[in-house]
């Protein structure tokens, strides 16, 4: 697929991949983008373009590598962008599937599976939030001052472990769900359930392929 | 390590039926027998069965139990014929059938245990064995202990289940097998 270059025009990208508006939130450029192009709009929003293109080409293309990961993926805003989007799936996406899951639950009555469904998404989400806590408070803190825990292969499988119970809910919201339920409250949950597991496993793309090597280059000195 | 013993239940059958059928096993695989003279007798030790041949009365008493085995089932004493065409339903040995129709639908069930057939996307004996094990918490060595198989096979089962079933998590394993009644 063709990949966003520094004069692609930032809207229409964002009109073309509307999942990409909290990627570039967490970069730090909102919404009323304006009619610039990507390098442009970077320059004025004081973000590295560069750094900006290749987290968007990673998000739309798992198969796109930047040709010079290690000049562009710092390891200051790699931890800056990885503790953004952490701090974004606790503060907002998760609460979101846990407000409309609430709502479907509260008018779907009884006579249907989603109780079993929410139950395993209760689970899911005290262990992805252990996840992304472990990142926020440890891992992050202690490579910013140069050091790689020992256990953070630990962390790693963690990751990969909560991208399959992702995969998993929305699995089985698509095959399993049966009886009576609210329709459009359900799309919803769908909806937030398939925005989350999206972006995580694009951000676990940039975990393994960036910010793993970065690691294994520290321990490795 | 020591061949598993494969096991086949005949439940609720009268003695003449029982000892007919349990010949025509013998003679033509080394499937073991045993017969239960109800279902609450038979049900401690389901667990341990490949297979079940069962009379009429017993199968529709304890549906929740055979409908999701029903491709591993036979189902003797049915005299509605129209039955014996059902897609996906269990074997049928109808109440008139002679020792030659007993003897095909034994070797056909037989056929299919033996090859391991089941509908695409359904899963084997085995594989429902080890996916119980998964949703009981047990780990690949405690798994493969119980069912005395080695823990590359545990491994080889659960990458097999996990793509017949499109599920990728241990829980969500857990999660189908409390739905279809696994567990």
């Amino acid at each position: 697929m063709a990949h966003y270059n520094r004069d692609s025009k930032l809207s229409e990208a964002v009109m073309a991949n509307p999942q990409i508006i909290p990627v570039i939130n967490r970069l730090g450029i909102s919404l009323g983008v304006g009619d610039g192009s990507i390098g442009s709009t970077c320059v004025q929003a004081h973000v590295d373009p560069d750094f900006f293109l290749s987290v968007i080409n990673t998000f739309l293309d798992e198969d796109y590598f930047p040709a010079n990961p290690r000049g562009t993926f710092t390891l200051s805003k790699t931890i800056d962008y990885l503790r953004k989007t952490s701090e974004f799936y606790l503060r907002v996406q998760l609460p979101n599937i846990d407000r409309h899951f609430s709502s479907l639950l509260s008018r779907s009555g009884e006579d249907n599976n989603l109780a079993l469904l929410r139950g395993f998404f209760d689970d899911m989400r005290q262990q992805f939030s252990d996840c992304m806590r472990y990142d926020l408070e440890v891992l992050f803190p202690a490579l910013v001052s140069g050091n790689v825990p020992e256990d953070f292969r630990l962390s790693l499988s963690g990751h990969a472990e909560m991208e399959a119970k992702l995969h998993d809910l929305l699995y089985f919201f698509v095959v399993h769900l049966r009886g009576d339920y609210d329709s459009n409250l359900c799309m919803a949950v769908v909806s937030a359930v398939f925005s989350l597991e999206k972006d995580y496993s694009q951000n676990n793309r940039i975990r393994n392929r960036i910010l793993l090597p970065i690691m294994e280059e520290m321990i490795g000195k | 390590m020591m061949k598993e013993t494969r096991r086949i239940a005949l439940i609720g059958l009268a003695a003449l039926e029982a000892i007919g059928i349990r010949s025509i096993v013998r003679e033509c695989s080394d499937f073991m027998v045993e017969a239960f003279g109800n279902f609450a007798d038979f049900m401690p030790l389901a667990d341990s069965y490949e297979a079940y041949v069962a009379d009429s009365g017993t199968f529709v008493a304890n549906l929740d139990f055979f409908m999701p085995r029903r491709q591993k089932t036979i189902v003797t004493g049915i005299s509605v014929m129209s039955l014996k065409n059902s897609s996906g339903g269990p074997l049928i040995i109808g109440h008139d059938a002679d020792e030659a129709d007993i003897e095909v639908t034994v070797k056909k069930l037989l056929g299919s245990l033996q090859t391991g057939e089941t509908v695409p996307g359904e899963l084997s004996f085995r594989e429902r064995e080890v996916l119980r094990l998964i949703a009981a918490g047990r780990i690949n060595k405690e798994i493969a202990d119980e069912l005395c198989i080695s823990v590359n096979t545990v491994i080889s089962h659960r990458k097999n289940i996990s793509s017949k079933l499109g599920i990728k998590s241990a829980s969500g394993l857990s999660l189908y097998a409390v739905m279809n009644g696994i567990i």
